[in-house]
């Protein structure tokens, strides 16, 4: 088990330098720099930029050099834990990201406890009574739920908010507490923002869970010890918690893996669409600008979560289910 | 001072027509008022009083109506980068141009011109910065030796408004309150670019700056400072601190009227009032009325929700013309009131056959002089306006407006008339035969197709296209609208790869004789009809094409008369002579321009103008209006009455 742990550990290495290489080269894949797209923007919106000057920061940042040395000096800064410089911004990576990632955390974990909450008593529920009426209803609220474009649903709630409820548009907080320090009245106001975009986003998730839940647990009542156990005489409630759901529940440890970055990167879309302070909006910019730093260092750091949670749910697997434990001892 | 006196009377004595001293009449203001807001610290001495703030010369603002300080206003912006606003909409400038764009001395007391060549620059006695110190002539003379030509914080060295034929002027700094800039040829451009919305910022707080300057500063100190801020040399750390425009450092001292509080990154920027700042109005309270400014960042794409939500007092960056049914609609549940201002585009949409396409058969037809003209008079304009911007917008060539004393109505209706007829024959002069399909024919066999190619950013593009595809088809020419990307879009023009491209018209259609005429002759890359023939200007012959059509070579000369011509009378000329060329030429065919910009104001705002002008350069958005006299009328009765009240009793 320690040598697979070791094992596992030192192959993250090379995926990660490979995971670096392609951010870095897909980032410099279209034509141009963050200061040709500056000067673009500019110009829309007619001032003019000073070509002197860009040209002096291009030098000053390096954009002048091959790129292999440009990935070097990227590469090499992040092994030091600087993730280099924003130009957008003007200020280093790090800071830039700081508050964002706690406003993303808040409405990752609202939203993935919304799914859980929703989602399991109505998966179990739907499959423990299969093609009865109310297992038709349920489904058909998933599919709609699945097939409801997200930002179209964001619209559509932040206007009733406003209008029956006077919630500000967009955002995670009334504008006067945003950058105040935390007090009650602010997290009220949080939490009264916080559920629209906690329902949008979770809405598919909660709509997809619902149905792999079902089908899983399909698939484990009709197997044989099932039918035994209830042979047996076995109450109902106590066999269905005692067995095949724990049996279904595997694939959704292995969500862990994906679930990690997710908690960090939020739902892009909506988040553009709801204005919310979160770190997808700025990713999504720092692409489009060509921001490559805030963009190459952001998504490594997605990328180094997406490896551990991957590892971390490969651990919890083996710890649950002896099974998989079993095959993996005996690869060594 | 005595010297400068001098002149002046010498000037006036000899009766110089082309000498200028412009000087705003002070009549002698009521006794100075206290800041409600500011009292506190005054009172605890962390302030001097209002006297001791306020320059012994100060400027006196003409205002609508008189207000009462107090009040906050919010803003919405799209991103953390337009912090940079506040200094075009604050508009405090050395010298600015007023609401019927001429020029006046603004935080300058006065400036003396000679032959638009001299220029003597006098400041307000007892004028201070932000943060409370002197702002003198050392400021000007700190910027001028040891920024703009030390080769480490300026490696371009002067901008190049300050370098009429490549030559600099001579600085000379007369007194504690006067400095004069020497050119030995005229510089038409200075006071423009003075008066510009991203001004020309020929002074810099130097108390402030010295401490990171290599030449004043302790060297490890300042070593140390670099190192902390994660930045290569203390060049870079300079500038990033010297941001007067783009006002992202708190700590910079300024002079205008509303100082950066929130040190970024943030989503909520605010700014709040400059204790010392130089104007007053006629009761002798210090501007600005309104104690502090918010701004907030959100997607641009969601402004005009949240502006009909009523999270904005003023609102018109990022709001459209098709917003303004919405935010019409709920104008009385969120108190605010949208009126229309024109904007300055000599046309809102135009479109630029590429002069420089790499195609050789399409290159020798877009330079054939009917075939412009042919396309031009094909565009149904009373279409476009009635069916896209409810017959408000005036339709016309991509010239300038009637607000501009330069304009003249033939220009904007030349070849601006609907007539396929007309069309069809100079196409056929042309020798585009039409084929049986009834598309007309290149020389080469390929059916005459264009392709209009744009950056995407608004469905009004593709609406506009929509209606033109219609009426080209009847003189046998097909267009093909190709939406992408901004920096796509630009690239492929420059390079040559398109051939036809939409986008905005030109940027100044207010022009006025002292304005340059760049946008009419090949000067820049970015000019979507001839980006090579502009990039040869731009880089001195380095990179690009020479103008390959007589009446291109001509504009260019023009233009250069015009940049060495030191009257009124030659700029008028030179500009006349331009924009016949330009309407005679077609290089871009213009659609409508003046379509309206919703401006959202809040109730109970006043003094912002019902009618105005909504422009980049020259108006600086609202600055042309100076915002540091709006004021937020509190009172009962006013709530109910837009015309407010005229002026409240005098304290006394």
């Amino acid at each position: 088990m320690l040598s697979y742990i070791v094992h596992r550990i030192l192959i993250m290495i090379p995926t990660l330098i490979a995971i670096s290489i392609v951010i870095f080269t897909i980032i410099n894949l279209p034509p141009g720099d963050y200061f040709t797209t500056y000067i673009a923007e500019l110009q829309s919106s007619g001032e003019a930029a000073d070509l002197a000057k860009i040209n002096f920061l291009k030098a000053e940042y390096g954009f002048d050099r091959p790129l292999w040395e440009q990935y070097i000096f990227w590469a090499g800064g992040l092994l030091h834990g600087d993730m280099g410089y924003s130009f957008a911004y003007n200020l280093p990576v790090n800071q830039v990201v700081g508050d964002r990632l706690l406003m993303t955390f808040i409405v990752s974990l609202s939203t993935i406890l919304f799914t859980y909450i929703v989602a399991f008593p109505i998966g179990v529920y739907s499959a423990t009574h299969q093609y009865s009426w109310s297992d038709h209803l349920l489904t058909l609220l998933g599919f709609l739920g699945l097939a409801t474009p997200s930002f179209l649903l964001a619209l559509v709630l932040l206007y009733l908010a406003n209008v029956y409820f006077g919630i500000s548009i967009g955002g995670l907080m009334d504008p006067k507490y945003v950058d105040q320090p935390w007090t009650f009245d602010k997290v009220v106001s949080v939490a009264a923002h916080l559920w629209i975009p906690v329902v949008v986003i979770g809405t598919a998730g909660t709509a997809s869970m619902i149905r792999r839940l079902r089908a899983n647990l399909l698939d484990e009542l009709q197997k044989q010890y099932v039918v035994t156990a209830r042979a047996k005489g076995l109450h109902p409630l106590k066999l269905l918690f005692k067995y095949p759901l724990r049996m279904a529940l595997n694939p959704f440890i292995s969500d862990i893996g994906s679930l990690l970055p997710h908690v960090i990167s939020g739902a892009a879309i909506v988040s553009v669409v709801m204005s919310l302070p979160t770190t997808g909006p700025m990713l999504l910019d720092a692409l489009r600008s060509q921001d490559m730093y805030l963009a190459g260092s952001f998504l490594m750091f997605m990328a180094f979560l997406t490896v551990i949670g991957v590892f971390v749910s490969d651990l919890a697997l083996a710890v649950l289910d002896p099974r998989i434990r079993l095959q993996a001892g005996r690869r060594e | 001072m005595s010297e400068t006196r001098f002149n002046r009377r010498e000037v006036l004595q000899i009766g110089f027509a082309a000498t200028v001293a412009l000087a705003v009449p002070t009549e002698a203001p009521a006794e100075l008022q206290e800041t409600p807001a500011l009292k506190n610290d005054v009172g605890t001495g962390n302030l001097p009083k209002v006297e001791e703030r306020v320059p012994e010369e100060p400027a006196v603002a003409e205002l609508e109506t008189i207000g009462t300080p107090g009040g906050e206003l919010r803003m919405l912006m799209g991103g953390p980068k337009d912090t940079r606003m506040m200094v075009v909409y604050s508009y405090a400038r050395l010298v600015g141009y007023t609401p019927s764009l001429k020029f006046a001395p603004d935080i300058l007391k006065s400036i003396e011109i000679e032959d638009n060549r001299v220029f003597t620059l006098h400041l307000r006695k007892g004028h201070k910065w932000s943060d409370g110190q002197p702002f003198t002539t050392e400021d000007f003379r700190y910027w001028f030796e040891d920024v703009a030509q030390n080769k480490h914080l300026s490696p371009s060295g002067l901008p190049i408004s300050m370098l009429p034929q490549g030559e600099g002027p001579r600085f000379e700094v007369l007194s504690e309150a006067a400095v004069r800039y020497t050119w030995a040829r005229p510089n038409p451009l200075f006071l423009p670019d003075l008066a510009g919305p991203s001004p020309l910022f020929i002074y810099r707080p130097s108390h402030y700056l010295k401490q990171f300057h290599e030449k004043y500063a302790d060297k490890k100190v300042l070593d140390g400072l670099v190192t902390q801020a994660k930045q290569r040399n203390w060049a870079a750390y300079h500038n990033k601190l010297d941001a007067m425009y783009r006002d992202d450092n708190p700590d910079l001292p300024s002079l205008e009227p509303w100082i950066l509080k929130t040190r970024p990154p943030a989503d909520r920027f605010i700014f709040e009032r400059n204790p010392y700042y130089y104007r007053i109005d006629k009761q002798g309270n210090q501007l600005p009325y309104i104690d502090r400014v918010i701004l907030s960042i959100a997607d641009s794409k969601i402004i005009p929700a949240k502006t009909g939500a009523g999270e904005s007092d003023l609102q018109a960056r990022y709001l459209r013309f098709d917003n303004y049914t919405f935010l019409k609609a709920s104008e009385d549940r969120n108190h605010y009131k949208v009126r229309l201002w024109r904007t300055g585009p000599g046309s809102q949409l135009a479109l630029y056959p590429n002069l420089n396409v790499n195609d050789d058969v399409w290159r020798g037809l877009v330079r054939d002089l009917r075939f412009r003209r042919a396309l031009s008079l094909a565009v149904n304009r009373h279409e476009i306006n009635q069916v896209i911007y409810f017959g408000l917008a005036i339709e016309g060539q991509n010239t300038l407006l009637p607000q501009s004393p330069l304009y003249d109505p033939r220009h904007r209706s030349a070849w601006a008339q609907f007539d396929t007829r007309e069309a069809n024959r100079l196409l056929d002069l042309v020798g585009l035969a039409k084929g049986s399909d009834g598309i007309r024919q290149l020389p080469d066999g390929r059916p005459a197709e264009i392709v209009v190619e744009n950056s995407g950013e608004s469905t009004e593009q593709s609406d506009v296209l929509e209606l033109i595809r219609d009426s080209w088809r009847r003189v046998g020419i097909k267009l093909f609208a190709k939406p992408s990307q901004l920096t796509l879009f630009r690239r492929r023009v420059f390079s040559g790869e398109a051939l036809m491209s939409i986008d905005k018209g030109i940027e100044n259609g207010l022009a006025t004789p002292a304005m340059s005429p760049w946008e009419f002759a090949p000067t820049t890359q970015q000019q979507l009809e001839w980006p090579k023939w502009g990039q040869y200007y731009e880089t001195k012959g380095a990179a690009g094409e020479p103008p390959g059509l007589p009446s291109a070579i001509r504009l260019l000369q023009l233009y250069e008369e015009w940049l060495a011509a030191g009257t009124e009378e030659a700029h008028t000329r030179v500009w006349h002579d331009m924009l016949q060329i330009w309407a005679d030429e077609v290089f871009s065919i213009g659609t409508v321009a003046g379509v309206l910009q919703p401006v959202v104001v809040n109730d109970k705002l006043r003094n912002v103008p019902e009618q105005g002008i909504y422009n980049w350069d020259p108006g600086a958005y609202f600055g042309i209006y100076k915002p540091d006299g709006f004021w937020f009328d509190l009172s009962e009765a006013s709530a109910k009455s837009a015309s407010a009240t005229i002026s409240p009793p005098g304290p006394r």
